[in-house]
């Protein structure tokens, strides 16, 4: 530990008995088997990924997999055979298929999108998009701790803990994992999305936050400007090194670099998430105002984040989970609604890291954590058209590093129903992100209370129909 | 050669074998004579150590003084202790006795304890609804604790309270233990399935807190490397399959247990009740007079003959939640009603379906529905209305505005009863019902003022006329509803109040299925509850010792062989959490793991003798004061060439214990040594500052509510748990969420701890104050206000070197707050006008003493 990466080392006496290192370089190494130099079989092609989440689940049917047939069969009841077995989170009774609701347009990979989000229409060529997603669950929070975390119920680490844990940081002025928040409120499963589970706590992420200070305790009290709060750090530290050289235990080495890391962070993290100072052609193309809290905000401030080496930025946006009670949560309202707010700012990301050569080095994943039912929720009997959860098929977007471009992967059959072909499920997409971000997912672990754990439990598989 | 099988092998694991007390080697050094010292001496000897020596007394008395209460010693205890020279242990030992029976003792272990029992004050999952009740069970920790409450009878207790012959409320009262589990109350989800994740999280939490056994994988497969079976899972699980707990939003069944205080004060209030129904009494004359006079209001009522016309619905307006959607006027609330209009882009519409005297519901999260009708009246009257809304409303009798209520509830009849004087012709009436999520209602009805079927009919009898039964009824009903006695009412409802709420808090506890209702319990294929295999009964592990015959196969039996004799794991794993406690590490250290992927002990017969020495008496105040005692526990933490290099993770105890302070320990220091904590002993958790904004929840209308006076300075022990959203300051120091039993927590070194301790007001104040206390102390001399910091809060005198930072730390800011003197007063506040720049000045270095290495680490 001659040079600590402050953002990831602990307390060592702590940790004894738990695999692999805390160090992020040190863990690679174990993960690729010794420090000879030679390039390990999988490389990384990804050093930073932004995970867009989209809370709720948007009704991806609407929007990258158009069926005709359930235009034709609009407001009919739904095939008897698809209902044995199928356990619904709201529908009741015999529920009757709906149809698409709005129009389509070509996208410029030559596929059918909604008619909603014609900017990111033009983005698709630089896409891969995933129309199989499968996942085990159907009610929120257990499927975003699936996604997120690889098990349906709290208290693993979530996938930005693992990358920090296996990789540690690019900047040592700023956290690894950071997580911004827009919608209006948090996930379903809450701040387990981001949380360490059993990992050292030091690798869960930070939420950066929109209004107030934008990490917790940054700034500082009533009465300190940068002269005073420096004088009392170098006080702290003068009076910490006498004691480090009096008693001895390492750990006091560390605390003094970390003071000394808070001190840098307290310009550094201001400076990273301060959109205010980016040129207006950025913000006309983003569609952001600096001083919201906006997902377009959060988008823009991504791409700084991982610009300065933030290794994983998590973003969710709430309001997704179109049912159809009402017009705050259907698709003739709420949907369009939640489309304008995404479709510039999403493009605009993919354009501006393309722009700075950032997405050679850069993962994007867009979704939600589950797909919707073809057929209309009409829940209590609803005059709102919306869809239901259905675990069973979804679409997510990649785009960036390592993946195709203007790739179509998977299929479903012709109602929306099933996939039909190459099913991805989500531990096959955390395997594969992993092994983009050079970690093999199997290898990749933590003992904890006697057993050793990873974020795709005991499955998944590098799906290499999603590579370039 | 024969083959051995993984099974038989691990059946010789170390930790399943009986455990014998062994004898203390003999080791030649006088002072390590004690059994653990010459275990460990031994140990050390054997690798070339050499013990440090023992740390100087001060050093000493803050670690035990932390680590038995949690809390510094105070500059009396210290100076009484360091006086106290005649017999070096004979003065520890006082230490220790006076120690372990303060009340912040029984705080300290509580505090341990509520982490293996995943102690929380909310449901955890999506709604992470609150659970407001759960610290009486803290509260009963609390109380055994203090009173140093046997291991075995503790564990039972907490286990099998309720099954205990002839439980008593404090024994079910324990149970709480395992309704720590989370509860879904998210919409659509399977209660069974929730359930099952409880009843495998109480198996799991069991083995890993008693017997250090991880079966979690076994649920769904037998067990790779240790001798447990998917089957032997599944009989374990059966022991707990019982229960009638099942996933219930109201967490049922509860118990409600009066704290002591509280059987007190009922009783006071029943006296006072008693008084206050003698009062309550109806005299002939009275009684006629208000007769007539409600007797008249029921004519004019009568006469009136009311015209209501159907509901006219608009909504529901989306509003993005509860309160935009309560709080914003809307077209209809702006600018008046307009039925023949569009209003916020929607029309009116006639609801005929919607009857007087039923709930109706309809569906829109975040947003709210507009109802409205005209009552015509051929002549004046009174007349009463009666309203229920999910959630919020606001009412308008005559285009003025009579009530608005921001509640979240599900509508009934009743929830808001108005009094209306009716005008001739046409009266109109407009609700607003406001939704957050779920589905959203409203009930409506309109009555005759003083209504009720049996008055009534009494009145519409002629006074003479009635009989005495009739007058009786009238004279229950004067006590009912007169206003001449309306003081009297309104006590006695207010003591009726007072007297249920010491009836104690309503407490989820585990309660046994009845004997016809009991579950058959099937091993779930792959851990599916939805796949079931074969039926199992209770059983344990075929590698561990048997239940006896003769007992029986539920919580209870389970419980009592955990603690009996005959189980060699329990003893062991409870000696080496308390030891690890103390050494920031196990003799085991992996201690939810005492099977073969675990660590093997560094010291295995120390870990047996301290079981053993445990297991007689089972007594935690002994077995800690035998550890404290010990030279082992009483050495030099400082590091050296030897143990540096041999022993750079203190495996072999070649140095006094020394790491980091819990996130509460931090945050009570610092209250402790300004003087600020707060003693006050137990009750509902307590809410101390936190940023604005931290709890966000989707659902939800709970609030973190500032805890103002003493309860923003209380132990953080009674700090409100909010499973998904920890208080942010103590999850920077490792704190965890506890959705699941914590065995072991992390000890990190971040930036975002000096952060904390540097700008978090829970540090910043302590610091303002210690400045303060510093001042006053001393006589403003700067170094003995440097000297008096530092015995404060590190138990020594300063090195001149650091005296000499200090005080120029303490000049340069001196001269800078001169510089600026309205600055000083913002920091310190308005009092003491005099001493601002001291103050001022002063702060800035106790903050410094506050984030010091030496002050968040035992040392």
């Amino acid at each position: 530990m001659n040079a600590p990466d402050l953002f990831t080392s602990a307390s060592r006496r702590a940790f004894l008995g738990s695999a692999p290192s805390l160090l992020g370089a040190l863990a690679l190494r174990d993960l690729f088997g010794g420090d000879d130099g030679k390039p390990s079989r999988a490389a990384p092609r990804v050093k930073n990924v932004i995970w867009l989440h989209m809370e709720g689940s948007p009704p991806t049917l609407d929007m990258f997999d158009r069926k005709p047939a359930l235009d034709r069969h609009d407001g009919q009841k739904c095939p008897d055979a698809f209902l044995p077995k199928e356990r619904f989170a709201f529908i009741k009774g015999h529920p009757h298929l709906l149809g698409h609701r709005h129009g389509w347009i070509r996208g410029n990979n030559g596929i059918d999108v909604c008619e909603l989000f014609p900017h990111l229409a033009q983005q698709l060529r630089d896409v891969t998009l995933v129309r199989s997603m499968v996942t085990d669950q159907f009610n929120h929070a257990p499927a975003e701790h699936l996604l997120f975390a690889g098990a349906p119920r709290p208290g693993r680490p979530s996938f930005g803990a693992w990358a920090s844990y296996g990789l540690g940081s690019e900047n040592r002025d700023l956290p690894a994992f950071v997580v911004l928040l827009s919608g209006g409120s948090l996930p379903s499963a809450g701040k387990a999305l981001w949380s360490a589970g059993f990992l050292p706590s030091v690798h869960q992420g930070v939420e950066f936050r929109s209004v107030g200070e934008p990490v917790l305790y940054l700034q500082d009290p009533p009465g300190f400007d940068r002269a005073r709060r420096e004088r009392a750090l170098r006080a702290g530290n003068d009076l910490n090194g006498l004691h480090a050289e009096a008693h001895g235990d390492p750990e006091t080495r560390t605390r003094i670099a970390q003071a000394e890391l808070a001190f840098r962070m307290q310009l550094s993290v201001p400076e990273a998430a301060d959109v205010a100072n980016e040129p207006p052609d950025v913000h006309a193309l983003y569609g952001t105002t600096p001083g919201a809290s906006s997902f377009a905000n959060n988008c823009l401030l991504a791409r700084r984040l991982v610009e300065r080496g933030v290794r994983f930025v998590q973003l969710h946006d709430s309001g997704w989970d179109i049912h159809g009670t009402s017009p705050g949560d259907d698709l003739m309202t709420q949907f369009p609604k939640k489309a304008a707010q995404i479709d510039r700012a999403l493009s605009a990301l993919l354009i501006d890291l393309r722009r700075r050569g950032l997405l050679e080095e850069t993962l994007v994943v867009w979704g939600g954590e589950f797909g919707r039912t073809p057929m209309n929720e009409a829940r209590d009997g609803s005059a709102y058209w919306g869809r239901d959860h259905h675990p069973h098929c979804f679409s997510m977007l990649l785009a960036g590093a390592g993946v195709k471009r203007g790739a179509v992967v998977g299929a479903t059959d012709e109602l929306g129903w099933h996939v039909t072909d190459a099913p991805i499920h989500v531990h096959d997409l955390q395997a594969t992100v992993l092994f983009l971000l050079g970690v093999d997912h199997e290898k990749l672990t933590y003992k904890f209370q006697g057993r050793p754990f990873r974020l795709t439990d005991v499955h998944g598989k590098v799906r290499r129909e999603l590579l370039a | 050669m024969l083959a051995v099988s993984g099974g038989a092998l691990a059946q010789q694991h170390w930790s399943y074998q009986p455990i014998a007390r062994p004898e203390p080697p003999t080791v030649p050094d006088a002072a390590w004579r004690q059994p653990i010292d010459a275990f460990v001496h031994a140990a050390m000897q054997a690798r070339g150590l050499a013990p440090s020596p023992a740390a100087d007394r001060a050093t000493w008395l803050r670690r035990v003084t932390l680590d038995l209460t949690g809390l510094p010693p105070t500059l009396d205890e210290l100076d009484a202790f360091l006086a106290d020279t005649t017999d070096e242990h004979g003065a520890k030992a006082r230490v220790v006795d006076r120690l372990v029976t303060t009340p912040a003792f029984a705080e300290r272990w509580t505090q341990w304890w509520l982490d293996l029992a995943r102690y929380a004050d909310s449901q955890g999952y999506e709604k992470d609804g609150l659970r407001r009740t759960m610290w009486r069970y803290r509260d009963w920790v609390l109380d055994a604790f203090a009173r140093d409450v046997p291991f075995d009878r503790f564990t039972i207790e907490q286990l099998a309270g309720d099954l205990l012959p002839g439980a008593g409320d404090e024994q079910r009262l324990a149970t709480a233990f395992h309704r720590q589990t989370m509860t879904n109350t998210e919409g659509g989800t399977d209660n069974e399935e929730f359930r099952v994740a409880a009843v495998v999280d109480r198996v799991d939490t069991t083995l890993s807190v008693w017997m250090g056994s991880t079966l979690g994988c076994a649920q769904c497969h037998d067990h790779k490397y240790d001798p447990f079976t998917q089957r032997e899972f599944f009989e374990l699980y059966a022991f707990f399959d019982q229960t009638e707990d099942a996933d219930r939003d109201d967490d049922a069944p509860v118990l409600r247990v009066p704290t002591l205080e509280q059987r007190a004060a009922a009783k006071a209030i029943e006296l006072e009740l008693t008084a206050v129904r003698a009062r309550l009494v109806a005299g002939e004359g009275d009684v006629a007079a208000w007769a007539a006079d409600v007797g008249a209001r029921h004519a004019a009522f009568r006469a009136a003959a009311l015209q209501l016309s159907p509901w006219r619905v608009l909504g529901p307006v989306p509003a993005g939640g509860l309160e935009a959607a309560h709080r914003t006027a809307f077209a209809p609330e702006r600018d008046g009603v307009r039925l023949e209009e569009q209003q916020e882009g929607l029309a009116w519409r006639v609801e005929p379906t919607f009857v007087d005297g039923a709930v109706h519901t309809w569906t829109g999260n975040g947003a709210a529905v507009y109802l409205h009708r005209t009552i015509e009246a051929a002549s004046a009257a009174e007349a009463v209305l009666s309203l229920g809304s999910d959630d919020a409303i606001k009412v308008w009798w005559n285009g003025i505005e009579v009530l608005a209520k921001e509640v979240a509830r599900g509508a009934r009849l009743d929830q808001e009863v108005l009094a209306v004087d009716l005008r001739p012709g046409t009266n109109t009436l407009t609700l607003k019902v406001s939704n957050g999520g779920g589905p959203s209602g409203f009930a409506f009805a309109l009555r005759v003022p003083e209504s009720g079927a049996e008055l009534e009919r009494v009145l519409a009898v002629a006074a003479l006329d009635r009989t005495s039964a009739d007058r009786a009824v009238l004279a229950a009903e004067f006590v009912a509803r007169a206003p001449a006695l309306s003081a009297e009412r309104a006590e006695l409802l207010r003591l009726e109040g007072a007297f249920d709420a010491q009836r104690g808090p309503a407490v989820p506890v585990m309660r046994e299925l009845p004997a016809d209702r009991r579950r058959e319990t099937r091993v779930h294929r792959r851990g599916n509850f939805l796949d079931p295999g074969d039926v199992v009964t209770p059983a344990v592990p075929r590698v561990w010792p048997p239940l006896p015959p003769d007992a029986g196969r539920d919580r209870l039996a389970f419980a009592r062989w955990l603690m009996s004799r005959e189980n060699p794991m329990t003893a062991r794993v409870l000696a080496n959490r308390i030891w690890s406690e103390l050494f920031g590490a196990g003799i085991v250290t992996t201690l939810e793991d005492f099977g073969t992927q675990g660590e093997a002990p560094s010291h295995p017969e120390l870990l047996d003798w301290l079981a053993a020495e445990f297991r007689d008496g089972w007594s935690l105040r002994s077995l800690l004061r035998t550890i404290v005692l010990s030279a082992t526990y009483g050495q030099s933490s400082a590091w050296n060439e030897s143990n540096r290099e041999v022993d750079p993770d203190n495996r072999w105890l070649s140095r006094g214990p020394s790491f980091r302070l819990s996130a509460e320990m931090l945050r009570d220091q610092a209250l402790a040594v300004s003087g600020l904590l707060s003693a006050k002993p137990g009750g509902p958790s307590v809410m101390p500052p936190q940023p604005d904004g931290v709890w966000m929840q989707i659902y939800s209308g709970e609030k973190w509510e500032p805890a103002t006076g003493d309860d923003a300075t209380r132990r953080s022990l009674y700090t409100f748990w909010r499973r998904t959203s920890p208080h942010p300051a103590m999850l920077v120091f490792d704190a965890m969420s506890r959705e699941a039993c914590v065995l072991r927590r992390q000890r990190t070194n971040t930036p975002l701890q000096a952060l904390v301790l540097w700008n978090d007001p829970q540090f910043r104040e302590p610091a303002i104050h210690l400045a303060f206390a510093a001042m006053q102390a001393t006589g403003g001399h700067d170094d003995d206000t440097v000297r008096w910091l530092f015995r404060r809060c590190l138990q020594r005198d300063p090195s001149a070197a650091e005296m000499a930072r200090l005080v120029e730390l303490v000049k340069a800011e001196r001269g800078a707050f001169a510089a600026d003197p309205g600055l000083a007063e913002r920091i310190v506040g308005a009092e003491r006008h005099d001493l601002h720049l001291e103050v001022a000045a002063w702060s800035v270095v106790a903050g410094v003493v506050l984030s010091l290495d030496e002050f968040v680490s035992k040392r």
